[in-house]
Order: structure tokens, then sequence, then C-alpha cells
């Protein structure tokens, strides 16, 4: 099962801790403490999305309809799929097949890519458009709701967005490092939290394509 | 001393996952497109965004549970998200009960019982003055 | 005192391999170091500066509030200074304090680990804290802010003065206050040494993990809200403002989704050095140890059900107004828990009343004081009329600052000998203590009195009705400011050229105790096996809890 240009697992162990079995569920209990940071982080966009969802529910709506829907369908089938790429990498890494996890890996970030350059399109129209958010907005609907969205359409989307750049990059640094034996059938910890995060991203956007495109 | 590769083993190594990752994808493909599909239909009251929120849900719980492996991980890290999730119901729970059962005048102009909307780049006060916000001062 | 090296200092107690000096003692093995012990040293030196800091300010702000009229500095000033004062008091010093200070120190000791679970992580947090503070202090010093710590949108998106910096300032505070806090869950969980069971674990980790999920949990929203206000400030998109569909009472939800908790991020910690403090003073274990414990964590909980009570008068609805009335009362319910239990442990128990024993005592006037006071606040009715008035100063002053100050000052005394290796001159300390217990009545109960009468806060100029109970507010600032002088004066010295204390001066069991003072940078010479829990006053000496044959600790 473990391949034998990888390290040895004992020095992996960092010095403080007892063994390697306490350190994988430190790491574990960590990224999903630092997860639900996360969660938290966005919740206070949703919930202002709830206010004004409900206060403006008709404008909404109609901001919503404005939206290429067909960009955010496929943009969920990518990240989707993105993920489940990134499930595939983890699963190479767990047999020690640090190569096929690069591949799987960097597949993910190519569909992260995508993900960012649909995204480029829609942005690029909302601009030609000018829907824009709060003042700014210069578009054709009326309602007083409809520049609110707009600002919680840019500010879920665009915070969505950073935290895909950066899951791209940690998904490249942990699969190129990956993919040069630095971990081994038996440590690989770090694969799993790259993909954790990832995961993570994928489920906000979950529920944003419902929230922005489907009301 | 226990072998470094236990934990790894016990929680995840002991089967390959690639079929049940597989089958976590095509349900979640499916269930995209299930929901596009629904919302085509426009169901009123509501209830649209609600099943759409019911089947992102079920998305969601299904990449926590398989892509993320907590259907075979330790108590603690369930405790973590569950915990986070009461939060998350907390504050979109709370927060939007104060504006469903506030005194409607005191809820931003523009929006429904409230004043209507002024000019776009008037911040002074409104013509008349919410009854919820005279007892301040 | 003994001038001769290390043979000396090990026969007085001193331990001579201590990690002040071991690897190494330049500067740069402090700014480098991966251990906890000299992180919250650091932590401990950094908020104390702030203290002083925010100290300074309060002080200001009471000379100005000497006579009805102008006395030392304009309205606008005035607005800046009660608003720097909020944030160094709130952020730079009670959040951080004694989590990230003596938590730091202590948590690994308590549980018999060598490090917390990510140390690197944990020196990140220190640097963030320091960075953090940098530019809220860069934006204090280039134009300052003028809102209250509140940041009340709609003036706080449009005023002038330099918000944005203290605002990002402050975000970057809270990844601190995170890391911090995730850091110590993960080590509770994952560190603790053999037979320390969770039901072993000394009350104040307890009280600390309470903390650090209150950290992590509601930090992230604060920063969230920040950034929008930021973002409001800057462009001015109107997700706050009422002139553009926005809700500013939405603002104050999120707001203090964050900062009502974190009055719990303040006073938990409090709470957990007392629970330590009332134990080792009056040589009794603690009654209703499960109960001290699990209390913590219902006050983290509830803490989170109440933050309405902020937004009484601000257009929020009756009836969710009155949701968090009822549950704001609950908190209540938890610390009574806690106030009888410590009380209950006073009870028949041999009380040597030392200076952090004169602070618990400080501590639990001010708590069950400004507790019951908060009670009447969380009444909708009653708050209407105290709302915005020096009542409500009062109240949290006494609450968080009184509380948080108590403990943070018992801790200083009660571990100094542990942190130092040196003991504190006993009769400054009792003097000292009297002076800060006093003066802080003196201070703020004047302040409930003006409050009830009717005089609103944040201004700097009252009617002439008002003037002798302000007068006499300032005065007892003076005397504490002068008390906490009078610590940092004897702190330092003692540092320099205190006594030693020996391992263990109090005779106290909790499981800090166990290793030498100061202690090694690996904390233990063998990895500690506990068979018992903490605070056992009852058995007639510590027990063994170091197995016959250990293994060596590193290998």
């Amino acid at each position: 099962m473990s391949d034998a240009t990888a390290p040895p697992a004992a020095s992996y162990l960092a010095h403080h801790f007892e063994s390697l079995e306490k350190q994988t569920h430190a790491a574990r209990l960590g990224m999903w403490l630092f997860l639900a940071t996360e969660v938290l982080l966005f919740t206070a966009l949703f919930a202002a999305y709830s206010v004004y969802r409900y206060l403006f529910a008709a404008d909404f709506a109609e901001a919503s309809r404005h939206l290429q829907t067909w960009i955010g369908l496929v943009n969920t089938i990518v990240l989707v799929t993105s993920s489940f790429t990134v499930a595939l990498g983890l699963d190479r890494a767990t047999k020690g097949d640090g190569k096929g996890a690069r591949a799987f890996f960097l597949l993910s970030v190519a569909m992260g890519a995508l993900f960012l350059f649909f995204k480029y399109v829609e942005y690029a129209h909302h601009f030609h458009t000018g829907e824009l958010p709060g003042r700014y907005y210069t578009g054709d609907l009326g309602g007083p709701g409809v520049p609110m969205f707009f600002v919680l359409y840019f500010l879920i989307t665009g915070l969505h967005g950073i935290h895909v750049i950066v899951g791209m990059t940690v998904l490249s640094v942990i699969g190129l490092r990956a993919g040069k034996g630095a971990y081994s059938s038996a440590y690989h910890v770090p694969v799993e939290l790259a993909g954790l995060y990832w995961h993570l991203v994928d489920i906000i956007w979950i529920f944003v394509f419902p929230l922005i495109y489907l009301i | 001393m226990a072998d470094p590769g236990a934990v790894a083993r016990n929680e995840q190594e002991h089967v390959s996952h690639v079929a049940r990752y597989a089958v976590v994808w095509a349900a979640l493909l499916a269930f995209t497109i299930l929901t596009w599909a629904l919302s085509r239909l426009h169901i009123g009251g509501g209830w649209g965004l609600a099943v759409a929120l019911v089947i992102a849900a079920t998305k969601g719980t299904l990449v926590v549970l398989f892509f993320m492996h907590l259907w075979d991980q330790r108590g603690a890290n369930r405790i973590v998200i569950l915990t986070s999730l009461v939060f998350v119901a907390l504050l979109i729970g709370l927060t939007l009960s104060d504006n469903a059962t506030r005194f409607k005048l005191a809820n931003p102009p523009g929006s429904e019982g409230a004043l209507p909307a002024g000019p776009t780049d008037y911040g002074g006060p409104p013509a008349v003055p919410p009854r919820g916000r005279t007892v301040e001062n | 005192m003994n001038p001769s090296p290390h043979e000396g200092e090990l026969a007085l107690g001193y331990n001579p391999r201590n990690y002040l000096n071991t690897p190494a003692t330049g500067l740069m093995s402090w700014l480098n170091t991966r251990d906890h012990k000299r992180i919250g040293v650091m932590f401990l030196i950094g908020t104390s500066a702030s203290l002083i800091l925010g100290g300074i300010f309060a002080l200001l702000i009471r000379i100005e509030l000497l006579t009805p009229g102008p006395t030392i500095v304009d309205a606008m000033t005035y607005n800046r200074l009660f608003t720097l004062h909020g944030i160094v008091m709130i952020f730079l010093f009670m959040i951080p304090a004694i989590p990230s200070g003596f938590g730091n120190f202590l948590l690994p000791l308590m549980l018999g680990a060598k490090d917390v679970a990510f140390p690197r992580l944990n020196l990140l947090s220190f640097y963030l804290y320091l960075a953090g503070a940098a530019v809220a202090l860069w934006g204090m010093i280039h134009g300052g802010a003028d809102t209250g710590w509140t940041f009340y949108t709609p003036y706080s998106t449009t005023t002038v003065t330099k918000i944005v910096p203290i605002l990002l300032g402050i975000f970057i505070l809270g990844f601190s206050s995170i890391l911090t806090g995730l850091n110590f869950i993960v080590t509770t969980h994952t560190m603790r040494a053999p037979g320390m069971t969770w039901t072993r674990m000394p009350l104040f980790v307890w009280s600390i993990y309470a903390t650090s999920v209150i950290q992590v949990l509601a930090t992230p929203v604060l920063g969230m809200t920040l950034l929008l206000v930021s973002i409001e400030h800057a462009f001015g998109w109107g997700i706050f403002d009422p002139a553009r569909g926005g809700d500013p009472v939405l603002f104050q939800h999120f707001f203090w989704f964050y900062s009502h908790p974190a009055v719990y991020i303040m006073v938990l910690p409090a709470m957990a050095v007392i629970s330590e403090v009332v134990c080792a003073f009056s040589r009794k274990n603690i009654f209703g140890y499960k109960a001290v414990a699990y209390s913590s964590l219902g006050i983290a909980f509830v803490g989170f059900f109440t933050w309405g009570h902020h937004l009484f008068t601000s257009g929020q609805s009756p009836l969710t107004g009155g949701i968090f009335g009822v549950l704001s009362m609950f908190v209540g319910i938890f610390t009574a828990i806690k106030v009888f239990n410590w009380t209950a442990t006073l009870y028949k128990g041999s009380i040597s009343f030392k200076t952090p024993f004169a602070y618990f005592v400080g501590f639990l006037f001010f708590l069950v004081f400004g507790g019951m006071t908060g009670i009447a606040l969380a009444t909708m009715s009653l708050d209407v009329h105290w709302q915005d008035t020096y009542f409500v100063v009062a109240h949290f002053h006494f609450i968080m600052v009184g509380a948080t100050m108590m403990a943070f000052l018992a801790a200083l005394h009660y571990w100094l000998p542990k942190i130092s290796g040196k003991m504190y001159p006993e009769g400054w300390g009792l003097v000292a203590a009297v002076m800060v217990i006093l003066g802080f009545n003196f201070t703020f109960i004047p302040q409930f009195l003006l409050g009830n009468e009717g005089m609103p806060r944040r201004y700097y100029s009252y009617p002439e009705r008002f003037w002798p109970l302000n007068v006499a507010s300032t005065a007892g600032a003076s005397v504490l400011a002068l008390g906490l002088l009078i610590v940092l004066i004897y702190t330092v010295v003692t540092l320099k050229w205190g006594p030693v204390a020996g391992p263990n001066p109090w005779h106290s069991r909790g499981f800090e105790w166990d290793t030498p003072s100061p202690p090694p940078p690996e904390n233990y010479e063998t990895t500690p096996v506990y068979t018992h829990g903490p605070h056992e006053y009852d058995q007639d000496a510590a027990p063994a809890r170091v197995p016959p044959a250990p293994e060596p600790r590193h290998v």
C-alpha cells in the first residue's frame, strides 16, 4: 500500500503530540472549526439577504429573473463536479498515489478557473447593463429593492469568488506537493484538509444558486 | 506505540470510496437539474424558495456526509458543524422575526407597509416620524 | 536576593532551567517562539500596555466631566476620546487579556500538555493582535473615530473621521481572537494528558473552553459586519442606509450578535480565574464542580440568545424584544449557579485573605451588583427609562470591567509566582486592592445615580444639577488609577528584584503548580498521569501524579 519514496510516518509527528493519531484528530478538528467560522462569516450575508428578501420580495424576484440562470446552472454543475474530482484525488492520496492526487486536484483547479470565467462573463454583463449595487444601479428595473438585491448579489458572489481563488491556490499547492511524494498512504492530512476547504466552497455555492438565481 | 496509520485506515481506507463518490456526484447533478426545473414552474407563495432550499440542504448534507467524510468521523467534528448550524439558524431566525413582526413603519422605506421610497439621494427624516423611534432620546 | 547561580536558586525553589532562559534569552528567541508560555507572556505585556492606554483615555474623559461646561477638550475631541477608550479597552484589553494571556500560559499546563495543539498558529495569533492594534492605532492617531465603540449606522457610514482603518484593525484583531479560540478548543479535545478526563479538568479550562466556543462562532459575524460598514463608508452602497431601502437596525442585530456574546468572552475567563482562586484561598474543594463547569457552557450558549436587549428602543419589534428580554434573564440563572457555588465553597473553608482573595471579594460584589442591574435593564419597560443614560454605562462597567479587571488582577497576583518565580509584596498588594475596589465603586456608583436621574451618556457637558456626582465619580477614578499605578510599579519591581517565591507559595492543589516555577520549556519533566480531579483539598497531601518509572519526555 505505501510507496517507497514517501518519508517514514514518524517524521510527520510534531514534538508536542503523543501520537500521529492524536495529531490527525487535532488537525481535522481544527479544520472543522475553521470551516464553522467560514459558515458564520457567510451567515451574516445570508441573514442580510433574508431580511431584504422578506422586505422586498417582489423586487428581489424580478431582479433575480433578470440574471442569466444558465450561467448559475452551469457554474453549479462545474463546482459540484470539481468537488467530485477533489474527492477522487483524496481517494488516490489514501492509496499512496501522489501523482494521481495531483492530477485530480489540478483538474479541480481547472474547473475552478472555468467557474471564475463564467463569473467574469456574468460580471461583465452586469457592468455593461448598469446592474450595480446601491446608488450605482442604472439598470431598467424600478423597484427600491432592486439595487439592494445587487448589493447582496455582489457581496455574496464576490466573497464566494474570493474563496474560490483561495481554494484554487490551496489545491494547487497541496496537489503539487502530493505529486512530489510529500505524503503517504499513512499520512495525507493536508490533502484531506485542502479537500475539506474546497467542499465547503462548493456547499456555499449550492445555497447561493437557488437564493440568487431561482427565486 | 500505536500504528500511525490506524486512524486513517479505520476511518477512511478499509473500503475504496470511489463508487460512493460517484453515486453522490450523480445525485448532486440530478438535484441541481431538479431544482432548476422546479424553478421554471414558478411555484407561488414562497413555496418555490422553500422547495429550492430543501433541495439545497439535501445537496449540502450529501457533500458534508460523504465528500467530507463526516459519516465516518469522530463525534467532535459532527458537533462542531451542528453547533454552527444552530447559530446560523439563530442569527437568521431571530433577525428575520424582528423585521417580520415589527411596527411596519419602522421597516425601511419602500418595503411593504412602510413609507414609500423617497428620492434616492435624500437622507433626511421621513415626513411622518415612525412611532417606534420616538421613544428614543 | 541570592546572586549565586543555579544551585542557590534551586535551593530557594527557583527553577534554574525555565522557559524564560531556555532555549535562549535574546529578543529574537522570544519573537520566534512557539512556546505557549512565552506567547502568553507577550500577550500579557501587550494587553497591559493597552490597559494603560485605555486608562489614560478614561482619565481624560473623567477630567473633562469634572465641570459642567467645557473643561479641557472640545466636543469632537471628547467624542474621539470615549470612542478610543471603548475600542482600546474592549478589543485590545478585555477580550484578549485573560484568554490569550493567562489562558495561553495556563491551559496546556493544566491539561498536562507540552504545548497548545497548533503552536505556530498561536504565534500567528499574537502577530495578528499586534498588526490589528497597529492598524487601529494608526487610525486613532490620524483622526480617530467619533462613533463610539459600537459604530452605529448610519452615523458611522457618514462620519468624516478615520473610521475605516479602525474597523479594519478590529477585523484583524477578530482573527487573532478566532485563532486563539480554535487553538484552545482543539487543545482541550486532543492534548489532555493520560487520566485527564473531561470531569477532571480544572474549572479554569472549562470556562476558557466555553469562551473559545463563543470566540470561534461569534467573531466571524463581527468581521463581516465591520467589512460591510467599511464598504458602506467607502462606496455608499446603502446596505444599512434607510434612504436606499437599507435597515440600520439590521446593523445593530449583526453587531450585537457578536458584541453581546463578547461580554461573555470577557466575563467567562474572569469566572475561570475566580473558580481557581476561590479554591486555593479557602483551601476547600469547589462546591458543585459539575454545576460550575456546565454553567460555563450554559452561559456561552444562552449568551447568544440575548443580543436583542440592546435594541429595545431602536425600532425592534416588541414581540422580538420581549423574547430577547426573557431570554436575557436566563443568563442570570447560570451566573447565579456559579455565585452560589463559590460562596458555598467559602463556607467553613480556612480562608487566607491574600491579595487574590481580596480581588475575589471585589469580583463577587461587582458581578452580583452589575448582574442585578442587568436583569433590571433586560426588562423592556425599565430599559426605555435607562436607555443611553449613565445607568447603562455604570452597569456595563460593573459587569464587564469590574468583573474582568478584578479577575485579571487576581490572576496576576495568584500566578505571578508561577510565571516569574518571584513573589510580589503582600502588604502593597492589599493596599492597592483596597484602593482599586473602593475607587471603582466610587467611580461608578455615582454614575448609576446620575443615569437614574437622566444624565445621557456621550455628552461632554451636562446641566449643573449633575455636578456633585460627577465630581465624586472623577475622584473615585483618581483613586482607582492610583491603585492600578501601585500595582504596576510593584509588579515591575517584583519582576526585577522580587524575592523567590518557591514552586508553590500558595500550597495550591491546582495542576499548574505541580511543575517547578517558572516552568521548564516542555512544562513537565515527565508526562503527568492524573488519578483524581482538581482542587482536592480534602486529601492530606497532593498524591503522586507521576508514575514511578516515567518514560523520558524527549526521545
